[in-house]
């Protein structure tokens, strides 16, 4: 069947085979939906949503390599979200990120349907939907930090665990990410990121850096309350005065 | 601290004892040597009041030296001596407070003084050696309570962590999960829908059937994980394989219910799942003497995300085998850079010897 023109574009996300078909069935009974991609994990998903440019993405959030939330962070577009899981603990943070429905499994299609025409109608409203990705990278599950920092790169995805970084640094609206010898640039800004990071572990030392103190490697006096932070690499870092109370807190 | 020092109504009971004691003392003196009840009272009754306490060093000696602790000989060297030295130092005591109280002009002649003191300390030995006497029997007592109570407490731990395994079992997601796989296939494939109701009624059947049972064959636990690696075969398709090694004869022993399927879902959920290729799930079994290991060894992809609840079906494991005895009961978990591999050691109730 031919979609009708000005179709909307759909793409739908799950790493399981029966539930992509479920959904496949539902959708096949309306005329205005165009079903233009099927993706079984995190990755394929980044990808596909930046290829088709679809205006609907039915999104799982348990899959390989990448959960729902995190490919939502990785998004330059946005569009709009229903989430289709079999965990209900989800749905608050789903709601933070402006979803437009959030539909258990079992899926029925009445439910469905529902969350479709309340997505028509977030699609037909003039005001553009606020932007998941921004939203996402900041909705974490409550009282936790992250394990893992991701990063696109044109395509492709990198996947950055906690434990590897050695410092963020600021610049513009971007974050340089320093691991392991590389730097990878994230759209996010320092402070957001920071936040998002276990203080245990991460200090702020100074307006625009941040460090990991497993890499520290010794703080050294230049001038009267002037002082810089020198990393196990040889890097020398400014410490802002509150930087500093912050870094002798810690150790 | 002696438990007779605990409650002031234990106190009130011991001194009545030794009120007893001290009168019986007393009726000796005067039967051993006529003297006046007075002088008799005036000189046993403090003393008394001193040994009741010097007794209750007997608790530290018979907790210091349980019986059976070393040879009987031994052992009564020690007891003897203990007995022996306090009463000694009784008696001395005993000396001391006749004199003074002869300077006071009561008591009489030093010729009845060594009798008077003789009797003291032969009392007093056989005083103490009654004090260990009981002492003894209110360790062991007490030993006896609290052996009573840890076997309680384990029982009620041991049914506890069964009705969490029970309830582990009918974990909501993979019910969620399979209906909504039965849900799909219902439209494409009604043959398999059907096959996929009836696995996950024999699932939730023999799971409730095998969590009622105290000891359960090794091989109907096998049966119950592959059931439920049949139900996540539909889900996942071919990114799901399994591989089981178990000779027939460690299929007969009996063991503890709903352990093995635990591992079995954890290998599933935080291993093949987070992996785009999937992978193969591998149960084996073998006899090892008086125990049977099944090991569960599935690859993961380290860099997956987080899955909620990671662990908690290890924990529940983990702690029900607590409850059994530790020598023969244990989970060693290793991992190298993409697998990841859990030993489960069960103790084995041979089935002739039938049900525990």
């Amino acid at each position: 069947m031919k979609p009708e023109r000005g179709a909307l574009r759909v793409v739908v996300v799950d790493d399981e085979a029966p539930a992509r078909a479920l959904l496949r069935e539902y959708l096949a009974a309306h005329d205005d939906l165009d079903v233009v991609g099927e993706c079984e994990n995190g990755f394929e998903a980044v990808r596909a949503i930046a290829e088709k440019a679809p205006d609907l993405v039915l999104l799982d959030v348990q899959m390989p390599k990448l959960d729902g939330f995190e490919v939502l962070e990785l998004l330059d577009r946005s569009p709009a979200v229903i989430f289709v899981t079999a965990f209900d603990e989800y749905a608050l943070r789903a709601f933070e990120i402006h979803a437009v429905d959030y539909v258990l499994k079992p899926v029925g299609r009445d439910r469905l349907d529902e969350a479709l025409e309340r997505a028509r109608e977030r699609l037909r409203a003039a005001s553009p939907p606020p932007r998941p990705a921004a939203l996402a990278a900041s909705a974490r599950p409550a009282g936790q930090y992250l394990t893992r920092v991701l990063v696109k790169d044109g395509p492709n995805v990198h996947v950055i665990p906690i434990a590897r970084i050695d410092r963020l640094e600021s610049q513009d609206d971007y974050v340089a990410i320093h691991s392991e010898g590389k730097a990878y640039l994230k759209n996010q800004p320092l402070a957001e990121l920071a936040d998002a990071l276990d203080p245990a572990r991460f200090v702020r030392i100074h307006r625009s850096h941040v460090l990991n103190v497993d890499r520290l490697a010794r703080l050294e006096l230049q001038a009267k309350d002037t002082r810089v932070a020198v990393m196990k690499d040889g890097t020398v870092l400014p410490v802002s005065r509150t930087g500093y109370v912050r870094l002798r807190e810690l150790l | 601290m002696h438990p007779l020092l605990a409650g002031r109504r234990r106190i009130v009971l011991y001194l009545g004892v030794w009120a007893g004691i001290g009168v019986v003392l007393g009726a000796l003196l005067v039967l051993a040597a006529p003297r006046p009840v007075s002088d008799a009272a005036i000189f046993v009754g403090p003393l008394t009041l001193i040994y009741a306490f010097a007794c209750l060093s007997a608790w530290w000696v018979c907790r210091s030296h349980p019986l059976g602790s070393a040879q009987p000989f031994r052992l009564g060297g020690v007891l003897a001596g203990a007995a022996l030295q306090t009463s000694a130092v009784w008696t001395v005591v005993a000396a001391g407070w006749a004199a003074l109280l002869r300077t006071r002009g009561i008591g009489a002649e030093s010729g009845r003084m060594t009798r008077d003191l003789a009797l003291v300390f032969v009392a007093g030995v056989v005083l103490y050696a009654q004090s260990l006497a009981a002492h003894y029997m209110v360790l062991a007592f007490e030993s006896a309570r609290a052996a009573e109570r840890r076997l309680l407490e384990s029982q009620v731990a041991a049914r506890e962590a069964e009705l969490k395994a029970l309830r582990a079992q009918l974990n909501p997601h993979f019910l969620f999960n399979s209906l909504n796989s039965i849900s799909a296939l219902v439209g494409s494939d009604p043959e398999s829908a059907r096959r996929m109701c009836q696995l996950l009624g024999d699932f939730l059947r023999s799971s409730l059937a095998l969590g009622a049972r105290a000891r359960v064959p090794l091989g109907e636990e096998l049966a119950l994980a592959e059931r439920y690696l049949a139900i996540e075969r539909v889900r996942f398709g071919p990114r799901l394989t399994v591989e089981r090694a178990s000779e027939p004869a460690v299929e007969r022993c009996l063991v503890p219910p709903l352990l093995v399927q635990p591992l079995v879902e954890n290998a599933v959920k935080h291993g093949v799942a987070g992996r785009v290729e999937g992978g193969t799930v591998r149960i084996a079994a073998r006899r090892r003497g008086g125990y049977v290991e099944v090991t569960v060894e599935n690859p993961f992809d380290p860099e997956a995300p987080v899955r909620g609840g990671a662990g908690l079906g290890l924990d529940n494991v983990r702690r029900r085998l607590e409850t059994l005895d530790p020598q023969s009961a244990g989970l060693d978990i290793s991992r190298d850079e993409d697998r990841f591999r859990v030993t489960l050691r069960l103790p084995v109730l041979q089935e002739d010897r039938g049900e525990a």
